[in-house]
């Protein structure tokens, strides 16, 4: 069973004290690269195909990023006015500015309709508060019915990929854990699992007392919510139970039913390379009438956890246009070669190197900016044009040295070689004396023309590749050369 | 009232209350619509292209077409729209004849689940991506395209929308409705397309002939 265990446990906590993404990538197992690398190539190609088809995809993205970014100006007006709407719909409307607030209310609703089992389909929101965990502690069976998330569930792993979030386990792996939770001899044959998955949570679908999903967009028109799925488990828990409680992020608001034909259009060919999803729902409250399916009573949970304050930072808040495509990550060639969890968060890529700082802090998740080459492949193909490499500059910034928002997170050794640097870079006479004065130091760490095994902080360097060594031969050439030149031209 | 949350928002944005919403930005036209016959060649080739099976029929090949899909899937119990039109076609009671037990469409959600096939209706189709649009209500209910291994959704001409806009435009402020493209489908266990994980694995679509 592979399985990067600790990285894991971080990953299942939701509330890690510090995201060590160089130490999780060192411990990712190749599988992880090898499945994620097969999925992204796929997920990327589907998506250059429909772009294709559509020959204003370019227009589509700018008007997906003029409407996000005007709902996010305009977010308290739009925050009211879905309020307003899901309450006259008849359902329930629940504010919750922490992830804790969010869970406390979650079993609230779960204690006061003596709810044993409940059925989940896919959501980040609920992957952000941890809500699983606080359900089991609390007594409640909470199963997820996303086939990926139900098996990564069983496994007791993390997501490594947004779409498909257990493609670093291969189907004998699958068979077994299959074998094993269900007491039965699984095959290794990914239909006949997709049966006995069907099987086994059709049961769980009928007698669970609630569903709980997340959701792609709110329409402040209406009081809509959103949910965008492939399986047809998303509509069976807002279908079966008679309740159905939805953790959304206050970001995901959107003015109308206009603005959602942009996004419906944006979404699956970024995602996944289809048209659309096969399932889209669109519900307004609870159920109309007995005779109907659908559940009697709609909570729908408004989550902020810090999303309110990224609101501050004009740069840094285009985070929050994101529609959770990811896009972003099928391109990245860091997150090809780690995977999802070396992000230590619910959400990885790009997205996540942007995100998660900017909810956990730069003291948490400082080392995230850097988990980039900057490419810019992210910006090219995000369907609501977030400058993603714009914002790793401006966290990275924050990072090393602080700003309105967050000190500097930076160890103090490193910022003090990055200052000194700077200082030599930005005086001649420094950087001079520094490289007349640093080959002394040469003889100790020598192999051949390369520095290896430094001490602490330029180990950090050193333990990837060697240095050259130190050498002022550069400045001499050069005089030499521009002397020689002028000789020449003369 | 005062919600914390809306207020952070506020002074965030450096904004008021009272601050008046600026105006929503343009969004692109709709698809103008090309001639209906060929919106429906359009459409029942997506639903191909998804791996179900859309033809055009006329009422009186109705009954045969039921023999034949009960033959290849070998249905037991069904459960069907109670609409005018599916009456006015006589779909249950062919069904009946063909020995297939009926199941009432607003049965307890365990019968539902027992069902083999769902017959229903689409309320709009979208040619472009091969979508129905079924609205949910005591006549029609969401159960039936949902449970069941086979989905069978009679359709026709009228139901045509050329893009998203207009079914918007109509349906907005129904309490529920359902976008369907295709069969369910995973590829979440190494990249290999199943198709029927939770919802229906097979997908047919009878266009009305006028």
């Amino acid at each position: 069973m592979l399985r990067p265990c600790r990285v894991n446990d971080i990953i299942m906590t939701n509330t890690p004290t510090y995201i060590g993404f160089e130490e999780y990538s060192e411990h990712v197992p190749a599988s992880i690269p090898s499945a994620v690398q097969q999925a992204t190539n796929r997920f990327v190609g589907g998506r250059a195909a429909r772009v294709a088809e559509l020959p204003q995809w370019e227009q589509l993205r700018q008007a997906g990023s003029d409407i996000r970014q005007h709902t996010i100006e305009n977010m308290d007006v739009y925050l009211t006015r879905l309020e307003q709407k899901v309450l006259s719909a008849g359902g329930n409307v629940h504010w919750a500015e922490t992830a804790a607030d969010a869970r406390r209310i979650v079993l609230q609703i779960a204690k006061e309709n003596n709810v044993k089992t409940a059925v989940k389909s896919k959501s980040m929101a609920t992957e952000e508060i941890g809500l699983n965990h606080a359900l089991e502690a609390a007594g409640i069976e909470a199963i997820e019915t996303d086939l990926g998330e139900y098996i990564i569930q069983i496994a007791g792993t993390g997501p490594s990929h947004i779409i498909v979030p257990a493609v670093h386990l291969k189907k004998e792996e699958v068979a077994a854990l299959f074998s094993k939770h269900l007491g039965i001899d699984a095959p290794s044959d990914p239909i006949e699992l997709a049966r006995i998955a069907r099987e086994t949570l059709r049961e769980k679908f009928l007698t669970a007392e609630m569903g709980i999903s997340g959701g792609n967009f709110l329409i402040a028109e209406t009081g809509t919510l959103v949910i965008v799925t492939n399986e047809g488990n998303g509509r069976m828990c807002t279908t079966m139970p008679d309740l159905h409680v939805a953790v959304v992020g206050i970001d995901k608001v959107i003015p109308d039913w206009e603005s959602l034909t942009v996004f419906l259009k944006l979404l699956a060919r970024s995602a996944t390379g289809q048209k659309l999803s096969t399932y889209t729902q669109f519900i307004t409250g609870p159920r109309r009438a007995d005779g109907e399916f659908g559940p009697k009573e709609f909570h729908l949970v408004l989550l902020d956890n810090g999303r309110s304050k990224i609101l501050k930072d004009p740069v840094g808040r285009d985070v929050l246009k994101c529609i959770r495509c990811g896009a972003c990550a099928n391109v990245c060639p860091v997150y090809k070669n780690v995977g999802g969890f070396a992000y230590g968060s619910f959400i990885s890529g790009p997205i996540g190197a942007i995100l998660t700082p900017q909810m956990l802090g730069t003291q948490t998740a400082r080392e995230l900016p850097y988990a980039s080459t900057l490419c810019g492949a992210c910006a090219d193909v995000c369907p609501v044009k977030i400058p993603i490499p714009t914002i790793l500059r401006h966290l990275r910034r924050r990072v090393a040295q602080g700003d309105e928002f967050s000190e500097p997170s930076m160890p103090a050794p490193i910022r003090f070689t990055a200052d000194l640097a700077a200082l030599a870079l930005a005086w001649n006479w420094i950087y001079r004396f520094g490289a007349r004065i640093l080959p002394i130091i040469n003889p100790f760490f020598r192999r051949d023309g390369w520095l290896t095994g430094m001490p602490y902080p330029l180990s950090r360097w050193t333990k990837v590749r060697p240095l050259p060594a130190f050498s002022a031969r550069f400045r001499q050439w050069w005089n030499v050369r521009s002397t020689k030149e002028k000789g020449t031209t003369r | 009232m005062s919600n914390p949350i809306l207020e952070n928002i506020r002074r965030s944005l450096g904004r008021t209350e009272k601050a008046s919403l600026g105006l929503r930005p343009v969004i692109l036209k709709p698809r103008p619509p090309e001639s209906v016959d060929s919106e429906i060649a359009s459409f029942l080739d997506e639903i191909k292209k998804l791996s179900g099976v859309g033809q055009k029929i006329s009422s009186a090949e109705i009954e045969s077409a039921l023999k034949n899909l009960v033959a290849q899937h070998n249905i037991r119990k069904a459960a069907v729209w109670n609409t005018p039109r599916l009456q006015q076609l006589q779909i249950t009671n062919y069904l009946s004849s063909l020995g297939v037990e009926l199941i009432s469409p607003n049965a307890d959600k365990h019968k539902i689940a027992e069902c083999d096939l769902g017959i229903t209706e689409a309320d709009f189709i979208l040619p472009e991506t091969g979508t129905l649009v079924l609205y949910s209500s005591a006549e029609k209910p969401r159960a039936v395209s949902l449970t069941p291994r086979v989905h069978l959704a009679i359709v026709t001409p009228s139901a045509l929308r050329a893009d998203m806009h207009q079914v918007f435009a109509e349906a907005k402020d129904s309490r529920y409705l359902v976008f369907i493209t295709g069969p369910s489908r995973t590829a979440d266990i190494e990249l290999t397309v199943t198709l029927g994980v939770h919802g229906p694995k097979n997908l047919y679509v009878w266009m009305m002939e006028n």
